[in-house]
């Protein structure tokens, strides 16, 4: 729907003279000036309006009978009475049908409490009933998938989750079926809906007809609370809201207010699934060290203590390593501590930054600009399954007009009806740069979707599609970054290698590790060797892990849903965490714990809240400089661009057999694992061949293949996909405790494999 | 009582189902003058006869057609809509069924009119029967050349295609129809936009009714004026009534309108009522109309004389009801009626239907209370006005004048405890 | 009914809709004709041949009367109740040809042979009380000896090799 973007008029709502934009529908226009007109169907970010549930009838002096002010444009001079007879006549009257056959059972219902029926009905309603007849009754609940539960009693069939299927998440998976008073929701045949953004459907209900299976009966309204907070399981950085009781998540939802740039309040369903991993039985909750005794648990501040002193030692050479999901204050302050450890090194674990300057350099865009792009082209990657709310955003660009391109090695969900699939070799994504300035041709309002992993890998390929796109009258680019920390590590300058080298150069007599656990990453077994040869390893962790497991200290640290920080997003847009429960009793913000190393070692950092640091680390670094943590407010505010770097020569894939292909679904990793909500939709690590290679290399049918490469050797699930170039072999990297990503050098950066038949024990076991 | 077949040419020719039956009997000569005249004026002739819409609305055929933008630079699309559903109403059946390419020549002087290289005629799923009859006359042009690349003129196309429904009343109203025509389910669209600026796949489309697109052949051959000036200046031409019900000689009779009153339509035409039978109700205009007691006999079948009378023309389907019927029960059937056939969008009729039938049924079967009928008379206007289509004022207005006109019928029922079945009038061979 | 024999089916009239969602309807009817309804296969097929989702075919499927979604009969018997044939004695002669079926009311007899059941307004007022088997012309006005016969008749025949309903 295009925005109202015409010259305001004045038009009178009950007897005001107000200002509103001409074209905007009444609902709107009434809302801006205070003047609420209640509605179920109306949800303009599912399109254009319906009218269906008539809750929003309004008399329009001059038109006949009244009108639905959903649907109802505002025009000059007009005339509206929200609140007359015939009105207030109209609203008891939905309501009191809409109850008609309801089952009224608010008391055991989940959205009690929270439900915009019960709200309007207590607002709006006739207060009381008249309806003897009895009620037409539809087969019990039953659950629409393992996450989603329907109860079609109460459903007032508002179209909005049906809508949300067929044309946001375009699944074609929930639809009505039958009409009239017997008009239900379902699915093909009562098979499962399953898709990345089914939970959105929960959302919009606005009674209590879909509910969330894992919170069914798990809290009532009055003894919750709810906090907006940001997701942390991807790069896109979507607002969300947090429900704590007791201390702990109990939900997560969209924003009932979107953040309208970044997510428009749909969430796909690992960032609202995602949290039961918190309290996961491997969870860090104590901390522990080792000393002369053993391994023991211990208070938080002996940990502390402890790591300090070590710290206070003279002459020490200590080094920091970042992982996920770690905050732009944790990052600052590890700075700050390595200031004060002579400048010991930080480096993060990600992809190395490379070759990628000229595109960082480049015009930068918001996710809401890709509504309005006339072309939209990405360049490697799969957004769908890395940065899932990125293929909501594409799908509607493409509803809006925007003709959407997927050059790049991988079969994606948005190939077909969304996005013309430009199959390119296995990593020769610079082969494809020529289509990509065909499709770039003649627009204006391109916009560049280009995958931080696949382009690292092909610095030339990188290099030239960055100058195609500075060519591009118009064009601008999103990066889809790898990982949630990434953007916002970068612009304080911290590098994604380093920490490695200089360990293995046996500089390093003390690692700290912050969210971060190398030995089942890339070069895993390069790390873990390495990792030997580190006299002292402090660990800060949320979760127990191989890491966890070597050092010498490790501290448990809260996890983004539990914190307060700041993550940056992949298109730029730093915005805050909030803090939604109070995490393990033991464990601490990661950035309290540096600043309580800090402490310990005589050298005191000020910091006392993330939002100091924030404040802080604005004024030193250029790419925060002129925002506060109060600026960020709830909606967060773009960071400054990159200032871009050198091209690079072109790399050569290490290793022999076929190239690499690696995808990291978010839906497959360790925390997605760690949550039994998502058992159901959860992605798991295998290899993926196209049957021709598959045959030719001998394994087609077998179910485990062995993948080699010079840095591990792993054995993987087999699936045969038709869809899938010959000259690649698919790596989807799943559970971390596969070891599959260990097959990819510690820079991740390109390599090929050789695929073998497993012997046969191996596969027995 | 002039009853005038112009638009039930087979009930005054032999051999209408072939195409050189009906060329014998003038057929064709319609479309042949239309496609003399260009195409605007073909329209100006449509507003000029001043035919109006026989489906149910009575719009003006000719001001419908001349709303379809002309500079869109998209296709315009003819759509007919054969879903003759309404209770009642078994008119276009007939035209159908004994006259397919009268229906066929109205439907390409409609496009020619308003541009359309391809019209659809959509025909409610049960009509199996006649959607065969019509399949067969619309290859039989297409073998002819009547239909095809040169319809209209050496390299001027024209086609029709047909399109089966699948059993849903609500796929009469014209958007409905426009959503099942584009293999969607049959709910109707928020208007505006009106399907003649996006209507069929968002395109500009003319819709109208099988009696409408077969009244234009005579139309344009006889001329414009001589169509307006048969019957009242507001309402002119012919016009089909379906009779059924408790009359004697049920079917269809096509009357000059204004010249014929429902008397003689009911007692005249449709052979009256058994021996010793009273008459005791009409729906005049199919089912969604309010109902008229005897008291309105003498009315004049045109838009305005019924409008007068406080009901419609409607789509011309009369129902009669002598007095051995009940008129609650009679409600309350129709109740069930629009219940079922509810699309289910709206709330107010999806709800409402429901509820009016089963205050109904209750009433009928003796568990009716006075104070029901206070409810009803605050329910109708909860219903009926507040909705994006028709039907759930349809279903509103025949109880809603029921209760108005009969009231004592519907507190003897309540205070009798129910309505007794009452004996049926069975099959009469006349 | 596979996917592709209703491409087949499908293909002399995809010129006739530019958007070809429209032919979901008639590949719905075509696939309807195998079986008399449509089992989950067939709606499957539909939305292979068309290019839909499952649930949408089977979605604009249940929005029609005709269009069956669960198992019915041999030949299914309409019944119109509406209110003309109301008038004419059609709630006694659905009694009546439900006894003779052996149904209580609509239904499916035991032998499969027929589905019954009562139908809204078929456009056939003037035959009333009428009824319509699946959808072949209209018959009526009916007696109940009337009604027999065409029953007896269809008994006699069988099953149809085409189902248009
Ligand atoms: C619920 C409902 C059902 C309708 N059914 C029919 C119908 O079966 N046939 C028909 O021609 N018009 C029907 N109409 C009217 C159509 O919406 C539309 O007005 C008509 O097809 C226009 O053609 P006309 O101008 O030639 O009458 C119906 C309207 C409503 C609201
Ligand atoms: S009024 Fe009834 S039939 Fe018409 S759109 Fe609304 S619910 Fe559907
Ligand atoms: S909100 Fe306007 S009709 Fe539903």
């Amino acid at each position: 729907m295009s925005e109202p973007d015409e010259a305001p008029v004045i038009i009178t709502i009950n007897g005001q003279a107000v200002e509103a934009r001409k074209g905007a529908m009444l609902v709107d226009a009434a809302k801006a000036v205070g003047v609420e007109i209640p509605v179920f169907c109306y949800e303009p970010r599912l399109g254009k309006p319906i009218g269906a549930c008539r809750m929003c009838l309004v008399e329009v002096e001059g038109m006949r009978g009244l009108q639905t002010a959903c649907s109802t444009p505002v025009a000059r001079d007009m005339v509206v009475n929200t609140t007359s007879d015939q009105v207030k006549d109209a609203q008891n009257g939905v309501l009191e049908l809409l109850l008609a056959n309801h089952p009224l059972d608010c008391p055991v219902c989940d959205k009690g409490g929270e439900c915009p029926l019960q709200d309007r009905t207590f607002q709006f309603g006739p207060g009381e009933t008249r309806i003897l007849e009895p009620k037409n009754h539809f087969p019990k609940p039953l659950d629409l998938s393992p996450l989603v539960a329907l109860d079609r009693e109460r459903c007032i069939a508002c179209f909005r989750c049906v809508r949300f299927s067929e044309d946001v998440a375009e699944d074609g998976q929930l639809t009505f079926h039958e009409r009239g008073d017997s008009t239900e929701i379902a699915t093909f045949s009562g098979e499962p809906y399953e898709g990345r953004f089914t939970g959105n459907t929960i959302d919009l209900c606005p009674v209590g007809a879909l509910t969330s299976n894992p919170y069914r009966f798990v809290s009532r309204p009055w003894d919750i609370k709810n906090a907006p907070s940001i997701c942390a399981g991807c790069s896109v950085g979507c607002n969300l809201e947090i429900t704590e009781r007791d201390g702990e998540i109990k939900r997560v939802t969209g924003r009932p207010d979107p953040n309208m740039a970044v997510e428009e309040g749909w969430i796909c369903d690992r960032g609202r699934w995602a949290f039961p991993a918190l309290t996961a039985g491997d969870r860090l909750v104590m901390p522990e060290i080792v000393d002369q005794v053993g391994r023991r648990h211990v208070r938080i501040e002996r940990a502390v203590g402890d790591a300090g002193a070590i710290l206070r030692r003279s002459g020490i050479r200590v080094a920091f390593l970042l992982g996920t999901p770690v905050t732009v204050e944790d990052g600052f302050l590890a700075l700050e501590l390595s200031h004060l450890l002579d400048d010991a090194p930080v480096a993060r674990l990600g992809v190395s930054d490379d070759g990628l300057g000229p595109l960082r350099a480049l015009p930068g865009a918001q996710m809401h600009d890709m509504d309005g792009a006339d072309v939209i082209v990405m360049v490697g990657g799969d957004p769908s399954s890395q940065q899932p709310v990125t293929e909501l955003r594409l799908r509607k660009a493409r509803r809006n007009g925007a003709r959407v391109a997927m050059v790049g090695p991988r079969p994606t969900a948005l190939d077909g009806n969304t996005a013309e699939a430009l199959r390119t070799v296995p990593g020769r994504l610079g082969d494809a740069m020529d289509v990509v300035a065909e499709r770039l041709l003649g627009s204006s309002r391109a916009i560049v979707l280009w995958d931080e992993c696949d382009l690292a890998a092909e610095p030339v390929a990188a290099d030239a599609l960055a100058r195609l796109v500075a060519s591009t009258p118009g064009a601008r680019a999103i990066e889809l970054a790898a990982d949630v920390s990434g953007p916002g590590l970068r612009a304080l300058g911290i590098p994604a290698t380093g920490v490695l080298e200089q360990i293995e150069a046996g500089e390093v007599d003390v690692l700290i590790t912050v969210k971060a656990d190398p030995t089942t990453g890339p070069g895993g077994t390069r790390w873990a060797a390495a990792l030997n040869q580190v006299p002292t390893v402090i660990a800060l962790s949320t979760h127990r892990s191989p890491i966890v497991d070597l050092a010498a200290i490790a501290i448990p640290v809260l996890y983004g849903l539990e914190e307060a920080g700041t993550l940056v997003s992949m298109a730029g847009r730093a915005q805050r965490l909030r803090p939604g429960a109070i995490g393990p009793e033991g464990a601490a913000a990661a950035w309290e714990v540096l600043v309580g190393l800090s402490h310990r070692m005589g050298q005191p950092l000020p910091d006392r809240t993330a939002a100091q640091a924030f404040d802080r680390m604005a004024k030193r670094f250029p790419a925060f400089s002129g925002l506060t943590c109060t600026d960020l407010g709830l909606l967060g505010a773009p960071i400054a661009a990159g200032t871009g770097g050198p091209a690079a020569p072109a790399r050569r894939a290490e290793g022999e057999g076929l190239a690499l292909v690696v995808s990291t679904p978010v839906f497959g990793d360790a925390t997605a694992h760690r949550s039994d909500a998502l058992d159901c939709v959860r992605e798991e690590t295998h290899l993926g061949l196209c049957p021709a290679e598959a045959d030719r290399l001998g394994v087609s049918g077998s179910t485990h293949v062995r993948v080699t490469t010079p840095f591990a050797s792993v054995l993987l699930p087999l699936v045969e996909d038709h869809r899938l170039h010959e000259a690649g072999a698919y790596l989807v990297l799943g559970d971390p405790a596969s070891m599959a990503a260990t097959l990819l050098p510690a820079d991740r950066g390109p390599v090929c494999a050789v695929i073998s038949a497993p012997v046969a024990q191996e596969v027995g076991a | 009582m002039p009853q005038l077949n112009s638009v039930y040419r087979h009930r005054e020719f032999q051999d209408l189902l072939t195409l050189s039956g009906y060329e014998r009997a003038g057929g064709w000569n319609g479309l042949k003058a239309t496609l003399e005249m260009s195409p605007d004026d073909a329209l100006y002739a449509f507003q000029r006869s001043g035919l109006r819409g026989r489906g149910g609305a009575g719009f003006p055929m000719g001001r419908k057609a001349s709303f379809l933008p002309k500079d869109s630079g998209r296709p315009t699309y003819v759509v007919c809509n054969a879903d003759e559903s309404e209770p009642g109403t078994f008119k276009d059946r007939e035209i159908l069924d004994k006259n397919p390419f009268q229906l066929i020549e109205g439907v390409a002087i409609a496009s020619y009119g308003v541009g359309c290289e391809r019209a659809y005629i959509y025909v409610r799923g049960e009509y199996g029967h006649q959607a065969e009859v019509l399949r067969r006359a619309i290859t039989e042009c297409r073998e002819a050349g009547r239909l095809g690349p040169d319809a209209f003129g050496p390299g001027a196309p024209f086609d029709i295609a047909l399109y089966r429904g699948a059993g849903a009343y609500i796929c009469g109203e014209e958007t409905a129809l426009l959503e099942s025509l584009e293999g969607k389910r049959g709910q109707p669209r928020l208007k505006p936009p009106f399907p003649a600026v996006a209507g069929l796949y968002g395109c500009p489309t003319l819709i109208n009714n099988v009696e409408t697109l077969a009244a234009l052949p005579p139309i344009m051959h006889r001329g414009a004026d001589w169509y307006a000036a048969i019957g009242p200046e507001k309402s002119p031409g012919t016009k089909i009534f379906s009779v059924s019900g408790h009359v004697l000689k049920p079917g269809n009779y096509e009357i000059v309108m204004g010249e014929t009153t429902l008397r003689e339509l009911i007692f005249d035409l449709a052979g009256g009522l058994r021996d010793g039978r009273e008459f005791k109700a009409c729906w005049p205009g199919g089912s969604s109309v309010p109902v008229l007691t005897a008291e309105h006999l003498d009315t004049p079948l045109d838009y305005e004389s019924l409008a007068g009378a406080g009901t419609f023309l409607g789509s011309g389907g009369c129902i009669v009801m002598d007095d051995s019927g009940c008129i609650v029960r009679a409600s309350w059937r129709l109740a069930h009626f629009y219940r079922h056939e509810s699309c289910g969008k709206c709330t107010p009729c999806r709800e409402g239907t429901g509820w009016l039938e089963k205050i109904l049924g209750r009433i009928v079967h003796g568990d009716g209370r006075l104070e029901d009928l206070a409810m009803l008379e605050s329910l109708f206007g909860r219903i009926s006005g507040r909705t994006l289509c028709a039907l759930a004022d349809g279903a509103v207005a025949p109880v809603q004048s029921a209760l108005e006109l009969f009231r004592d019928d519907f507190v003897q029922v309540i205070e009798q405890g129910g309505s007794p079945v009452p004996e049926p009038m069975g099959v009469i061979n006349v | 009914m596979t996917a592709h024999e209703i491409s087949e089916f499908l293909a002399p009239i995809r010129h006739e809709f530019p958007d070809q969602r429209s032919l979901i309807l008639p590949a719905l009817r075509f696939a309807q004709e195998e079986q008399g309804w449509l089992p989950p296969e067939a709606m499957a097929a539909v939305a292979e041949a068309t290019g839909y989702s499952q649930a949408y075919v089977e979605s604009v499927a249940s929005f029609y009367d005709r269009l069956y979604t669960e198992p019915v009969g041999r030949r299914v018997i309409s019944v119109c109740t509406t209110l003309s044939c109301m008038l004419r004695g059609s709630d006694e002669l659905l009694a009546h040809v439900a006894a003779n079926i052996g149904t209580n009311g609509e239904g499916t007899s035991a032998d499969g042979m027929f589905t019954l059941q009562r139908a809204e307004c078929l456009g056939a007022c003037d035959r009333a009380p009428c009824l319509q088997v699946d959808s072949d012309d209209q018959q009526g006005p009916l007696t109940h000896d009337d009604a027999d016969a065409i029953i007896g008749a269809l008994r006699a025949d069988g099953a149809p090799t085409r189902y248009d309903r």
